[in-house]
C-alpha cells in the first residue's frame, strides 16, 4: 500500500502578513510559516492506515521554496518514510492547476494507491490540487473526506455535505481524497521521529514553471467601513426592523 | 512487674516468634530498599544540619501534621508521642519475657507515672481517629481500609493491656495478658512493612531526603546531534523513577491530604494525587522489582495538573507527590500523544519563541530597551508581551511607573523569546531546551533581571540553573516593590479599595517561597487588608498553571474554584502578583458573583502600589 | 454563447446560488453585450428548466442522462466538460457550493483551464476581469486576473451577488446531449442522512444564536434555543454561561472554545470581552444585542440594538415564526 500525502507550508493564523513593495504578493520576511491545518490530518490518516496495514509506505510531498523542507520534516518525523520536494522558488504561485500538474508529473511514476490532500490550504483556500492530481492521473476522487474505510482495493469516504448532512461514498483504489480536519487525532512528533526524520530521503526535484493561468494581481487589505448600523425605537418597532434586516440585508430568512 | 517465670517451651516461642516476624519485617523492608536503590540519582545528604532540623520539626514535633489538619494531626501526634514512650515498654517487656529485668521494680513504677498518661492519651487519640476513618468517613480517607482496622484495634488492645499490666493482676492472668499484648506486637511487626504503617520506619528517613527544591524533577538533556544509542538510552532514562521518588510510594500513609488540596481535584476532575502519583506505582514497583514505572502514571489523570505542588507542600511524610511532569514528558517525547490544542502551543514556541505565535508587542515598543548600564532586565513573559489579558498591560506600565519613581532604571530584551514554562510543564522538553539555550544568549550581559511573572522568574531563576549555570539573579516584582517600600525609596498612602485580600500565586508562595513582600505592599496602601483561607505557601491554585491556561475544553471547575473562594469572602478588592492568576480572577469571578453584588476590583500588586504612590508621576 | 451558468439542483428547486450566478452573468452581459445560458441536468432537469427560463437569457440548456439521475463527480465533470466543449464559452459560472468543489476541479484537469474559485466580486480594469478572492483566512483580498483565452471557470461565494437582483424575463429551452459511458463514473453513493450531534459543530453553522450574561438565568435559555432552532441557527454562548452551568463546553465560542465565522451571529446579552470576540470576529454579519451602550460588542457589530435582551428575545422570535 503506497500512499502519497500532499501538504503545504502555509503562514500561521497569527503571523503577520506583510506585502511586498508592489503589493503583487506578500514579502516572505517577517512570515512565521507552519503545516497547513487540514495536512495535519491527511498526513494522521495516511499513517493510521499504514499501521493498521501492517506494511506499506507513506510518502510525503511538497512543492514550494526550499523552506517548505521544515513541513516535509515535521511529516517525516511524524512517521513518513519518505518524501519528495517540488522545489518552486516562487513565492506568489496561486495556480492550482499548475500546482496539480507538477506535482502529477512529481509522482507519475510511483503508481500510488492513495492521495490524501488537505481540503484547502489555510493561505490560498483554493481547494482543488488533491483533486486535479487525481484526475489527471486517472484516480477516482472524493473531497471534503470525514472519515475512511479501506476494504480490498476499495475506499468507502465520508464526505460532509452542506447543512449538517453526509454522504458515503465507494470507489476503487487508486483514489486521490481531500481531507477535512477533526477526522482524527494528529499525533505529535516523537522525539525519536524528530531525530529519524533527518536521515529520511528527500528527493529534491526542479522542474521548470511555466504555463500559469491564473494569478493574484494584487494583494490588499480589506477596507472595512464598518459603521455599526444601530436598530432603535420601540420593542416592536426594532424588532421589525430586525427581521426586515435578515430577511433583506442579511439574507439569512 | 515479673510475678511471673516463663517456662522454656514459653520462651522457645517468644524466640521463633520474634525471630520469624522480625524476619519478615526486615525482609519486606529489604525488598522494598532494594527497589529503591534501583533508582536513579542518588539520596541527598547535601545540607545536612538543615535535614536534621526539618526530621525533628516535622516527625518529632509533629508541625506540619497538626498544622495542616489540626484535630486529626493533634490526635496523631498523641499516638505518636506515646509511641516514643512505648519504645522502653516495649523492650522492658519483651526481656521479661527472657527472664531479664531491664528495670528496678522502683524504675519501673516511676516510668510508669509517665507511660500511664501516655497510654490513655494514645486511647484517646486512636479513637478520635477510628471514629473519623471509619463513622465521619472523608472523602480522602478513600474505601474503609480492613488495615487500618486491624491496626486500630492493636494499638487499642496494646495500650489495654498495658494498663492491666500495671494493676494487680494474678499470676495466670498477668501471663495472658502478657502473652496478649507479645503476639499483638509481632501481629505489628508483620503488618507494618505490609501496609501503609510502614510510614513508622520510613516516613523519618522520607523526611531527612526530602528535596529543598520545589519542583523537583530530574533536567531532560537532549541532545539532538547525539546518536541513536545515546537517544534511546535517554528515552528509557524518561520512565525510571529516581530513589526519591521510590522512597515516597513506600512512605506514604495515605493520608489523603494530597488529594483535599489538590485544585484539579476540588473543581471535580479526575485528578487523585494520592492514587495516581503515588499509590499506583506501589504494586508495579514491587511486582517488577525495578524502577520502571513511571508509564503506569495515569494519563488522563495526569494531564489535568496544575503543577501547583500544593500536594508536595502539604504531605506530612515528605513526598514529592506531583508527577505530571514524569507523566507528560512520555507521552510529548515517547509516544507524540499530545492534546491538540497543546500541539499548537508547541508549534507557536518553535516557529515563533512565543506562546500566541506572534511577531509584534505593542508594550515591549513602549518600554526602554535594555542596554548593559541600566540596572534590571525587565523580562515581560509572553502573557504581558501578547496580552493576553489586556487589562495586564498596565499593571505592566504601573510596575514601570514605580520603578521610575524610585529613580531605578531597566529595560525590555527585545528578543526575549518564552521562558519556556508552557512547554517545560507540559512535557516538551525539547522545545523547552530550544527556548532556554535561546534566552540564555540574551540574557548573557544581564546581570539582574526582574519580571511579573512568576512562572518566568522561576524557570530563569532555577529551573535553568538544573541545566548550566546561571549567572543573573531574578528577583520577583513584588520583592522589588517590597524592599523599595521597606527602604522607604517609595512612599505609599493609604488608599479606599475597600475590603482587601490578596491571593497568593502559587509559583510564588509555594515555589519561590515569598509571602512576605506582596503583603508588605499591599498592606501599606490599605488597612483592610485580610487574608483569605488556604492563603500563604497554603495557597490554593487559581488553576491556570501547568499550561492549563490554554487548555480549551476544561472537565470540571478547576479554574473557578479559587475565584469561588474570593468571592465567597466578601473581599471588594483581589489582589495578585501573577499574570495568569489576573487573568484567571478576571474570567472566574464575574459569573460567579451574585446579582445585585458590585463587582469584585482585580488588582496586581503594582496596581494597587502605583495608584496609592505619593509622587509626581501620573497614576493609571 | 459566452456566459454559461451551471445550474444545481436543490431539490427539484433552483439552487439560490444559481439564481446569483444569474444576476452576475447579467451584470457582466450588461457592460460588454454578452449572451448568457443555463444549463440544468439530472433527474429534474425539466422542471428546473421552467423556473429558470423566467429570468432575463438567452437560453436554458437541459441536459438529460441516464447516468446524471443521481449526482457523481465523474458523472457531472464529464458532462459539463461535454458541454463546455461544445458551446465554447468564454466563462462558466458555478455557486460555491460543496458539489461544485467535489466536481469542477476535475473539469479544470480534464480541459487544462483554471477554476477561479470562491469570488466574491468581479469587476473589470479595463483590460481585463478581475475576480476578487478572500485569502488568508479573510485577513487579506485578493484580486485575480486569469492569462488564458478561455473557457474560465469561476464559482461565486454564497450572497456575493444577491438572487433577488436577478431580473426576470424570458429565455428559449434547448436539450443539448453527452456521451457518458457506465466506466466513467467510478464511484458509487449512498444516500446522504444526518447525524445524531453528539458536539455541536458551530464551525459550519451559518446562523449562530449566541447567548451571554445578559440573557440572566439557566430559564431563559430555552427562549434562546427557541429562537436559534425557528431562524434555523446553532445555539452557542460566551464563556461565564458555560462557567455558570448554563450549558455545556461545546456552545462555547471564544479563545477557550471554537472559533467560528458564520454568515449570521446574534450576540444576545454578550458584552463583547476581547476572549469572546476573538472567536467570532470573522462573523460575516454581527447583530448584538445588549442593554449597555457602551459594550465593546457594538465596535466589531454591523447592526446593533441597545435593548433588554430579555424583551426583544420572545418577540423577536414570534416575529420570526
Amino acid at each position: 500500500m503506497k500512499i502519497a500525502v500532499l501538504v503545504k507550508q502555509v503562514p500561521g493564523s497569527e503571523s503577520p502578513l506583510p506585502l511586498n513593495s508592489d503589493q503583487s504578493w506578500l514579502d516572505g520576511n517577517g512570515i512565521s510559516y507552519v503545516m497547513n491545518e487540514c495536512d495535519n490530518y491527511a498526513i494522521e490518516e495516511a499513517l493510521q492506515i499504514k499501521e493498521r496495514n501492517g506494511d506499506g509506505e507513506v510518502v510525503v510531498i511538497s512543492l514550494g521554496p526550499e523552506r517548505v523542507q521544515k513541513v516535509i520534516r515535521e511529516g517525516l518525523a511524524k512517521g513518513a518514510d519518505r518524501a519528495i520536494h517540488v522545489q518552486i522558488d516562487s513565492d506568489a504561485l496561486a495556480d492550482p492547476l499548475i500546482i496539480a500538474s507538477l506535482l502529477t508529473e512529481a509522482i507519475r511514476g510511483e503508481n500510488f494507491d492513495l492521495i490524501f490532500s488537505g481540503l484547502q490550504s489555510d493561505d490560498l483556500g483554493m481547494g482543488q490540487t488533491g483533486i486535479i492530481v487525481g484526475e489527471l492521473l486517472g484516480m477516482s476522487t472524493a473531497s471534503l473526506g470525514m472519515a475512511t474505510e479501506l476494504s480490498d482495493g476499495k475506499i468507502k469516504v465520508k464526505r460532509e455535505l452542506e447543512a449538517g448532512f453526509f454522504q458515503w461514498v465507494s470507489m476503487s483504489l487508486p483514489a486521490s481524497i481531500t481531507i477535512q480536519s477533526g477526522l482524527n487525532t494528529p499525533r505529535y512528533p516523537s522525539l525519536k521521529g524528530i531525530m529519524g526524520a533527518k536521515k529520511k530521503e528527500i528527493n529534491v526535484l526542479t522542474p521548470n514553471l511555466e504555463n500559469v493561468k491564473q494569478s493574484a494581481k494584487k494583494v490588499y487589505v480589506p477596507q472595512s467601513d464598518k459603521q455599526t448600523v444601530m436598530i432603535e425605537g420601540s420593542v416592536d418597532q426594532v424588532v421589525d426592523k430586525l427581521v426586515e434586516t435578515f430577511r433583506n440585508e442579511i439574507k439569512v430568512v | 512487674m515479673a510475678q511471673v517465670e516463663f517456662t522454656a517451651i514459653e520462651k522457645t516461642i517468644l524466640t521463633i516468634g520474634i525471630l520469624t516476624t522480625l524476619g519478615s519485617f526486615i525482609y519486606e523492608i529489604w525488598r522494598r530498599l532494594r527497589v529503591v536503590f534501583k533508582g536513579k540519582q542518588s539520596l541527598p545528604f547535601d545540607r545536612f544540619g538543615a535535614r536534621l532540623w526539618r526530621v525533628f520539626r516535622e516527625v518529632f514535633l509533629h508541625e506540619k501534621v497538626i498544622r495542616d489538619r489540626f484535630w486529626p494531626g493533634f490526635m496523631h501526634a498523641l499516638v505518636f508521642w506515646g509511641f516514643i514512650v512505648f519504645g522502653l515498654v516495649t523492650i522492658e517487656h519483651f526481656a521479661l519475657g527472657f527472664g531479664y529485668e531491664l528495670m528496678s521494680p522502683k524504675t519501673h513504677k516511676l516510668y510508669s507515672y509517665i507511660v500511664i498518661p501516655f497510654s490513655i492519651f494514645v486511647l484517646i487519640g486512636i479513637g478520635s481517629l477510628t471514629y473519623r476513618r471509619f463513622i465521619s468517613r472523608p472523602k480522602a480517607l478513600g474505601k474503609i481500609s480492613l488495615t487500618s482496622g486491624f491496626v486500630a484495634l492493636f494499638i487499642s488492645i496494646l495500650m489495654i493491656t498495658y494498663l492491666l499490666g500495671e494493676t494487680n493482676l494474678s499470676p495466670n492472668v498477668w501471663r495472658a495478658n502478657w502473652w496478649i499484648h507479645s503476639l499483638i506486637i509481632l501481629a505489628f511487626l508483620f503488618l507494618i512493612p505490609r501496609s501503609k504503617h510502614l510510614h513508622l520506619v520510613l516516613a523519618p528517613v522520607n523526611i531527612f531526603f526530602k528535596p529543598f527544591e520545589l519542583p523537583d524533577h530530574t533536567p531532560v538533556n537532549i541532545d539532538l546531534e547525539g546518536s541513536e544509542d545515546e537517544l534511546d538510552s535517554m528515552l528509557a532514562d524518561l520512565t525510571q523513577m529516581t530513589k526519591n521518588q521510590t522512597l515516597d510510594v513506600f512512605s506514604c500513609v495515605e493520608c489523603g491530604r494530597c488529594i483535599d488540596v489538590c485544585p484539579a481535584n476540588r473543581g471535580g476532575g479526575l485528578l487523585d494525587p494520592k492514587n495516581h502519583f503515588i499509590l499506583d506505582l506501589r504494586e508495579p514497583l514491587l511486582e517488577k522489582g525495578n524502577v520502571d514505572v513511571l508509564s503506569d502514571i495515569n494519563v488522563e489523570a495526569g494531564w489535568e495538573c496544575t503543577t501547583c505542588q500544593a500536594c508536595t507542600e502539604v504531605c506530612p511524610v515528605g513526598n514529592h507527590v506531583e508527577k505530571s511532569d514524569e507523566i507528560r514528558r512520555l507521552e510529548v517525547l515517547v509516544e507524540g500523544k499530545v492534546p491538540q490544542e497543546y500541539q499548537k502551543l508547541f508549534m507557536n514556541l518553535q516557529e515563533s519563541g512565543n506562546t500566541e505565535g506572534r511577531s509584534d508587542s505593542p508594550l515591549a515598543e513602549r518600554l526602554p530597551t535594555y542596554t548593559p548600564d541600566k540596572e534590571y532586565v525587565l523580562w515581560l513573559g509572553c502573557f504581558a508581551r501578547y496580552e493576553l489579558d489586556p487589562n495586564f498591560t498596565k499593571s505592566v506600565e504601573n510596575f514601570a511607573n514605580i520603578l521610575d519613581v524610585a529613580g531605578i532604571t531597566y529595560g525590555v530584551l527585545d528578543n526575549e523569546h518564552c521562558s519556556g514554562d508552557p512547554a517545560n510543564r507540559l512535557g516538551d522538553k525539547l522545545t523547552y531546551n530550544m527556548l532556554r539555550e535561546h534566552n540564555m544568549e540574551q540574557l548573557a550581559h544581564a546581570s539582574k533581571v526582574v519580571t511579573l511573572c512568576p512562572h518566568c522568574a522561576l524557570n530563569l531563576e532555577k529551573e535553568y540553573a538544573k541545566y548550566s549555570e546561571v549567572n543573573y539573579d531574578v528577583t520577583h516584582h513584588t520583592q522589588v516593590i517590597g524592599q523599595l517600600i521597606e527602604e522607604g525609596r517609595i512612599e505609599v498612602r493609604k488608599g479606599s479599595n475597600g475590603k482587601v485580600t490578596y491571593h497568593d500565586p502559587c509559583n510564588l508562595s509555594r515555589m519561590l517561597d515569598e509571602v512576605d513582600a506582596p503583603r508588605t505592599a499591599i498592606t501599606a496602601t490599605t488597612d483592610e487588608f485580610f487574608e483569605l483561607e488556604e492563603s500563604g505557601r497554603n495557597t490554593l491554585c487559581c488553576g491556570a498553571g501547568g499550561g492549563l491556561w490554554w487548555k480549551k475544553e476544561t472537565t470540571g471547575r478547576t479554574h473557578l474554584v479559587r475565584a469561588e473562594q474570593v468571592v465567597n469572602s466578601n473581599a471588594d478588592t483581589v489582589v495578585t502578583g501573577c499574570n495568569f492568576c489576573y487573568g484567571m480572577m478576571n474570567q472566574g469571578l464575574k459569573p460567579l458573583t451574585p446579582e445585585g453584588r458590585s463587582e469584585i476590583q482585580v488588582k496586581d500588586v503594582a496596581d494597587i502600589v502605583s495608584e496609592n504612590l505619593v509622587s509626581n508621576s501620573h497614576t493609571k | 454563447m459566452d456566459i454559461l451558468i451551471v445550474i444545481e439542483d436543490n431539490n427539484t428547486k433552483v439552487h439560490r446560488m444559481g439564481l446569483e450566478c444569474i444576476t452576475a452573468a447579467q451584470q457582466m452581459a450588461k457592460e460588454s453585450g454578452l449572451s448568457i445560458a443555463a444549463l440544468v441536468m439530472g433527474s429534474n432537469a425539466d422542471g428546473l428548466a421552467s423556473q429558470v427560463k423566467n429570468y432575463d437569457i438567452n437560453e436554458v440548456l437541459t441536459l438529460k442522462h441516464d447516468l446524471l439521475i443521481s449526482y457523481s463527480c465523474d458523472g457531472y465533470a464529464e458532462a459539463v466538460k461535454q458541454v463546455i466543449e461544445q458551446e465554447s464559452p468564454k466563462y462558466v459560472l458555478f455557486g460555491h457550493t460543496y458539489q461544485v468543489r467535489d466536481y469542477v476541479p476535475k473539469i479544470s484537469a480534464k480541459l487544462m483551464k483554471p477554476f477561479l474559485v470562491d469570488s466574491v466580486s468581479m469587476k473589470s480594469d479595463g483590460e481585463q476581469t478581475i475576480f476578487t478572492k478572500q485569502m488568508f483566512n479573510a485577513k487579506l483580498y485578493s484580486d485575480m486576473i486569469a492569462t488564458d483565452e478561455g473557457p474560465l471557470l469561476i464559482s461565486f461565494q454564497s450572497a456575493a451577488y444577491s438572487s433577488d437582483n436577478a431580473v426576470s424575463g424570458s429565455a428559449s429551452v434547448r436539450d443539448v446531449s453527452v456521451n457518458l459511458e457506465p466506466s466513467m463514473i467510478k464511484t458509487e453513493s449512498e444516500e446522504p442522512f444526518q447525524e445524531e450531534s453528539g458536539g455541536v459543530d458551530l464551525t459550519s453553522a451559518e446562523i449562530i444564536v449566541s447567548v451571554g450574561r445578559g440573557i440572566g438565568k439557566e430559564e431563559n435559555i430555552p427562549m434562546a434555543e427557541d429562537l436559534a432552532k425557528t431562524i434555523g441557527g446553532e445555539l452557542a454562548s460566551s464563556r461565564p454561561v458555560v462557567d455558570s452551568g448554563w450549558l455545556s463546553a461545546t456552545h462555547q465560542i471564544g479563545s477557550s472554545g471554537q472559533s467560528v465565522s458564520p454568515k449570521m451571529y446574534l450576540a444576545l446579552g454578550i458584552s463583547g470581552a476581547i476572549q469572546h470576540v476573538v472567536g467570532m470576529k470573522g462573523s460575516k454579519n454581527i447583530v448584538a444585542i445588549n442593554k449597555d451602550p457602551e459594550a465593546p460588542i457594538f465596535e466589531i457589530a454591523d447592526y446593533g440594538v441597545v435593548a433588554d435582551v430579555l424583551e426583544i428575545l420572545p418577540k423577536l422570535t414570534e416575529a420570526l415564526k
